[in-house]
């Protein structure tokens, strides 16, 4: 499965985006929360929501959130008014790791 | 030092005081892009202290920094910092915007470097003496370089 465009989702009151193309599959679970296994070994993520898929994010860097927020991302956007973490799927931040869980396998979405 | 209210007050000076828990700062005039209310957060888990979250400004996103924490200052009277200051911090050619949640913005004043004591090279370039206040005199272009 690929797409382009982004997938935006909420973690933890955030915002996130994830590169389209490096979804691999995505299950609810029986709590509500959503597993999305991404990228080239595919890692899997966990969200709250997910909000859709926008065809674009213009990504801004911003060297002062990287001093004080130690994790890895790609860069800041902005989707209605709110805004939104870009994070590589092969390394995803903890917030959006699976914690505490037997993580499985996550069904393709097709 | 009241805090500001009225647009008119507005003095001359090179520099935007603001009173960050118990302590005033003076913010370069040419980084203060803006003094707006409060913007409302999304916290970043996991984040430093001092990162209270990211913003949308003008349609961009931007990191949220607590000015009192920033320079460590003790706690004030007025623990809600209604006030975001929107600044460019980094040097110029790479410069990118950031807020500085405060407790009030204040007046303008004018700062020479003649003037200034103490300052070790990061954040704080320095201190000088404003109506009776030490007033920290803060380098915004430290905020974007790596500690």
């Amino acid at each position: 499965m690929s797409g382009s465009g982004f997938l935006l989702m909420r973690r933890g009151g955030s915002l996130w985006g994830i590169a389209n193309s490096a979804v691999a599959g995505l299950e609810r679970q029986d709590g509500g929360a959503y597993r999305i296994a991404a990228g080239a070994e595919p890692a899997l993520l966990v969200a709250d929501e997910i909000l859709g898929v926008v065809p674009e994010l213009r990504v801004w860097q911003s060297p002062v959130t990287r001093r004080f927020w130690p994790e890895p991302f790609r860069g800041l956007s902005i989707h209605g008014r709110q805004p939104v973490v870009v994070v590589d799927p092969g390394h995803p931040p903890v917030a959006l790791r699976p914690q505490g869980e037997d993580v499985g396998e996550t069904e393709g979405r097709d | 030092m009241e805090a500001f209210t009225d647009a008119k007050a507005w003095k001359a000076g090179n520099h935007l005081l603001v009173r960050a828990g118990g302590y005033v700062c003076a913010l370069p005039l040419g980084s203060v892009r803006r003094v707006v209310r409060a913007l409302p957060v999304h916290a970043l888990p996991g984040a430093r202290a001092e990162l209270r979250g990211l913003a949308e400004f003008a349609g961009e996103p931007m990191p949220v920094l607590d000015l009192a924490r920033l320079v460590q200052a003790p706690p004030g009277a007025l623990p809600a910092q209604p006030v975001t200051v929107v600044v460019w911090a980094g040097p110029p050619d790479a410069r990118s915007m950031v807020g500085l949640a405060a407790d009030a913005a204040l007046e303008m004043a004018d700062v020479s470097p003649g003037t200034m004591v103490g300052g070790g090279g990061g954040l704080v370039r320095g201190e000088v003496g404003i109506g009776g206040e030490v007033v920290r005199v803060l380098d915004l272009e430290a905020l974007g370089r790596e500690p």
